[in-house]
């Protein structure tokens, strides 16, 4: 707060004239606080320490040189005495009232501070909590994309092989739809030249079964009476003689 | 010069310079303005998660036209809840032990609130002197008695922080001049008057913190009457 006050007052100063800027350079040794605004500098974790709630520690370690660890109670007590003794603090009614009221306020620091504490902490570590899950769903957000990311480049990889093997299918069927054809396509030509075929075979059979039949038929035109029956007893002379052989070679 | 009991209330004033001015100004140290942190030292938080929360709590039944009046309030709040438990220590001046400052602030308040409320729904706010659900020959006596307590309003928010407080500080001072007094005469009695400013002491933290936010409390009520 007080470094804005610098700020501001080394501005009217540098404004007013020939000396204005001198006293500025001139204190600029005594300004202790940091010149700059960004980054903010940081909090420190505790406070500064104090004892028995009220004297820096400060004190303690200034006067422990010169009168080691008792020297700041005796300068308290000898300054109490002194006030006390010449009547400089004059003990009235308020003195009373201050042991009351600081005896509450002592006792109830001492047994609600540290819960207060404690909840005044929590409001902030929730406030950093709810960045840190913002900060942390993002992050694995981001995380699951990446490798979702990979999946599906691992994937496309694969989709080669999987174009493949579709073409494959699809020159497969092509392949076995033409062969399907071509087996139909045989087969009628067959079928038609069995007709033919058995069409010949057909007429061949006709005409030789006609012609037997005419031959027959002639033959059987032609055979006279007498020619049959010379035939007839030629056969059975023919068969004795066969007779008499066949009893000779069965005697014999 | 002998000590009445009612010089603690006087204007506190060394070389006849009054010190009231600062006596009011000074607390306002204690509430440091927001930090360009993210996140702050604990007095920091706890100063601005109460705030917060009261802000939240006295505005929740108001309407969205009488948020403008949360800064005031919550100001206002702060001032005299400071200023009551500041008083609180011994040897110090509590100013709104004084009738002057707290009926300038009820007052100017108080009819700050009236004439919003009568200028922009003059109509809602005559319809409040008469209470709903009165039975109509009641209605002439009724409007008479409101309109007189609305008048009072103001008064009472002033005496009644001015009276808590004065007779608070009174009652410590007389029970710590007692024990006292009965110190070294009845030692006993001066023990027993020793518990009772404790229980006292006690009280008056109470009442401090209470008289405050019953003054910021009423004010709001006022405020949702007629916004």
């Amino acid at each position: 707060m007080l470094s804005r006050l610098v700020f501001l007052s080394a501005n009217s100063l540098r404004s007013s004239g020939l000396i204005g800027a001198g006293l500025v350079q001139a204190s600029r040794s005594l300004q202790t606080s940091s010149q700059r605004l960004a980054p903010v500098p940081p909090l420190p974790d505790h406070g500064g320490k104090v004892r028995h709630g009220l004297i820096p520690e400060e004190l303690f370690e200034f006067l422990y040189p010169k009168t080691g660890v008792t020297g700041p109670y005796m300068l308290g007590t000898g300054l109490i005495v002194y006030l006390l003794s010449k009547e400089l603090y004059v003990i009235n009614h308020e003195t009373i009232y201050a042991i009351c009221i600081g005896t509450i306020i002592v006792y109830g620091v001492k047994k609600y501070g540290a819960t207060v504490a404690a909840f005044i902490d929590s409001i902030n570590e929730e406030k950093v909590a709810k960045a840190q899950a913002a900060k942390d769903s993002h992050i694995s957000f981001l995380t699951e994309a990446i490798e979702n990311e990979k999946k599906e480049q691992w994937r496309v990889e694969g989709r080669g092989m999987l174009f493949d093997a579709k073409r494959n299918n699809v020159a497969m069927l092509l392949e076995t739809n033409y062969r399907e054809r071509q087996h139909m396509v045989t087969n009628e030509v067959k079928r038609r030249l069995d007709y033919q075929i058995a069409l010949q075979h057909l007429n061949r059979r006709l005409q030789q079964e006609h012609m037997i039949n005419w031959v027959e038929k002639n033959v059987i035109s032609s055979i006279t009476p007498q020619q049959e029956k010379e035939s007839i007893a030629k056969c059975i002379a023919d068969l004795k003689v066969l007779a008499k052989t066949t009893q000779a070679k069965a005697a014999a | 010069m002998t000590l009445s009991l009612f010089d603690q209330f006087l204007s506190p004033v060394v070389c006849w310079i009054p010190l009231v001015a600062i006596a009011i100004i000074l607390p306002w140290i204690l509430f440091p303005s927001p930090t360009t942190r993210w996140l702050n030292n604990r007095s920091l938080t706890s100063q601005n998660w109460f705030l917060s929360q009261a802000t939240s709590q006295i505005f929740l039944p108001i309407n969205p036209p009488g948020h403008k009046w949360a800064l005031l309030l919550s100001s206002l709040l702060i001032f005299l809840t400071t200023m009551n438990t500041a008083g609180l220590l011994p040897y110090t001046f509590t100013p709104t032990s004084q009738l002057s400052i707290n009926m300038g602030l009820a007052g100017a308040l108080w009819m700050g609130v009236v004439i919003l409320g009568m200028r922009t729904q003059p109509t809602h706010s005559l319809g409040h002197l008469l209470p709903e659900g009165a039975p109509a020959l009641l209605t002439p006596i009724l409007v008479i008695i409101e309109t007189i307590s609305l008048f009072i309003r103001p008064i009472a928010l002033g005496v009644r922080l001015t009276a808590n407080l004065t007779a608070g500080h009174l009652l410590i001072q007389l029970t710590s001049t007692a024990t006292l007094a009965m110190l070294t005469i009845m030692p006993v009695t001066a023990i027993f008057t020793g518990i009772l400013l404790f229980l006292l002491a006690l009280l008056e933290a109470a009442v401090a913190l209470i008289q405050a936010y019953v003054f910021v409390l009423l004010l709001s009520l006022y405020l949702q009457e007629n916004v």
